[in-house]
């Protein structure tokens, strides 16, 4: 229980960068793989992953005296799983088309590694608003590695950003983008550049 | 990497740095067998596949070069090796900038990730073709040029055949095929495949200098010729065994990328059943799903468990 919180810029630098939750924790992959073949979609399910992981960790920070050592878990999933489900609904309601097209996942959030990881390694041990700001810089250092990795294959396995045509008629589309697969070549390269620049910054 | 071979606890032979001089004649010794190969493909589908073949060896040597230099090591002449077969797996007609990604993603993915020389697992050359296989189908599947030998040296790219099948899909169709055609490389297909005649001499070359294991080529074309066999029995094919193994790439491949010494295994026993896998699965694929050649996905389904029958091998062979 440090009880000097560390500085905000110093915060971001570590939840964007040394301690990226996808390049250096390597959490989260799976929705890495699924949801990154359109922008459109990724940015909707970096927005859920970030506001979830935030309220989350705000939540559970807030009650973190209350909860029994021995049920903790239960609790962290339950609280997630409740802001999981609005987001959801949320969704459902407002953009249909983005919600089937990310199907199942964003239900899947809830077993999103990073938000446990946060709660389990920070909310419980901090304040609400550093939780808060944890959890947001985690949902952001994500979200950041997502779009990279969208913004690769959506131009390449589509030809377009955010569906809007920028690559010349000649352009042929590289099929094998739009599938999973190629989000393992993708992110392992992102991987790799941001492994290097920690290694050389530090 | 996790899937090191030399980390599996085998006293197995890596070929890397400490015999590397030793490896490289070898290297060698391939790049001889392959170079009648593309003379013939220069005559039967015209200077396009000089070009090809320049551009994918081109693409893969800077590649290795850039590593290597990182690292500060030697290049190894297999990259040429590697070169050569990204430009005489293709068809012909393939854009450049296609040949140049399916070395380019093929000397990167397959190679150099795993650590350069040695500790690949896939042979770097198939890796390339699968990635734009899958990437790029219409210019992989649906153009081929028509064989033009011996005049191919007036042209640059022998006509292009749009209407007529494949080989493989006139095999599918059921129709007959001209063996001699098939064995003399009078037909269409990826550059280097097609002379089977030359293939099979250098099949004999390779395994005189024992430069290739006679029983991964063996054990290949044989399991595929014996799966076929089983396969006509319900009436599932009905073309014949040869005609089976002298279309499409499936010699070219058993001769030159099951062969890879640093992709397949060491073991001798493991090597029966190495073989056994691609033929197998290549028969499989070719029979059973769209796509009209395996042997492709038969040699990398292969690599992938070579280390493993390695050491399937060697804790039998403990025990006793």
């Amino acid at each position: 229980m440090n009880g000097k919180d560390e500085q905000i810029s110093a915060l971001f630098k570590r939840t964007l960068f040394f301690e990226n939750p996808v390049v250096i924790q390597i959490l989260g992959i799976c929705s890495a793989l699924a949801v990154t073949n359109r922008l459109i979609n990724t940015a909707i399910m970096a927005i859920g992953l970030t506001l979830v992981t935030a309220l989350s960790s705000l939540t559970i920070s807030a009650i973190r005296n209350l909860i029994p050592r021995r049920i903790r878990m239960m609790v962290q999933v339950l609280v997630i799983a409740s802001y999981v489900i609005v987001f959801d609904l949320i969704l459902k309601a407002y953009l249909p088309a983005i919600s089937a097209a990310l199907g199942p996942y964003v239900g899947l959030i809830i077993t999103n590694c990073i938000i446990m990881g946060r709660a389990e390694a920070y909310a419980q041990s901090h304040p609400p608003l550093s939780a808060f700001l944890d959890g947001l810089g985690s949902g952001l250092g994500y979200s950041m590695v997502l779009m990279i990795v969208a913004f690769v294959r959506e131009l390449l396995g589509f030809g377009t950003l955010f569906g809007v045509k920028v690559t010349p008629e000649s352009f042929v589309n590289w099929t094998i983008m739009i599938m999973a697969p190629s989000a393992f070549f993708v992110l392992s390269i992102v991987l790799w550049i941001f492994k290097s620049f920690r290694t050389g910054t530090k | 990497m996790f899937l090191n071979p030399s980390k599996l606890g085998l006293s197995r032979e890596v070929p890397s740095l400490k015999d590397f001089m030793l490896k490289q004649p070898m290297m060698r010794r391939v790049i001889i067998a392959l170079l009648p190969i593309l003379a013939f493909s220069i005559l039967n589908f015209g200077w396009k596949v000089l070009i090809n073949t320049l551009v994918s060896t081109g693409v893969c040597f800077f590649i290795e070069y850039v590593f290597e230099r990182m690292k500060k090591k030697k290049i190894s002449e297999a990259v040429f090796v590697t070169g050569l077969l990204v430009g005489l797996i293709l068809p012909p007609s393939t854009p450049l900038w296609i040949v140049a990604v399916a070395s380019g993603i093929g000397i990167f993915f397959g190679k150099e990730v795993f650590g350069g020389f040695g500790r690949n697992v896939f042979n770097p050359a198939m890796v390339g073709r699968a990635f734009v296989y899958v990437s790029f189908p219409l210019y992989l599947t649906a153009k081929w040029n028509l064989p033009v030998f011996p005049n191919g040296f007036k042209y640059w790219l022998s006509p292009e055949l749009t209407t007529g099948a494949t080989p493989l899909e006139v095999l599918k169709s059921g129709e007959l095929l001209k063996r001699l055609d098939l064995f003399f490389g009078n037909i269409s297909g990826s550059s280097g495949e097609t002379a089977k005649w030359l293939i099979v001499a250098a099949a004999f070359y390779l395994i005189l200098t024992k430069t290739a294991s006679w029983k991964i080529i063996l054990s290949t074309v044989g399991s595929m010729m014996g799966l076929t066999l089983i396969l006509q029995l319900p009436g599932i094919v009905n073309y014949n065994v040869f005609d089976a193994v002298l279309s499409g790439g499936v010699l070219f491949a058993a001769v030159f990328m099951a062969t890879d010494p640093i992709s397949a295994p060491r073991k001798e026993a493991a090597k029966w059943l190495y073989g056994l896998i691609i033929g197998v699965s290549a028969t499989i694929i070719r029979t059973f799903s769209l796509f009209s050649e395996g042997i492709m996905f038969g040699v990398l389904i292969g690599n992938t468990f070579a280390p493993l029958l390695d050491v399937m091998v060697s804790s039998r062979s403990g025990k006793k």
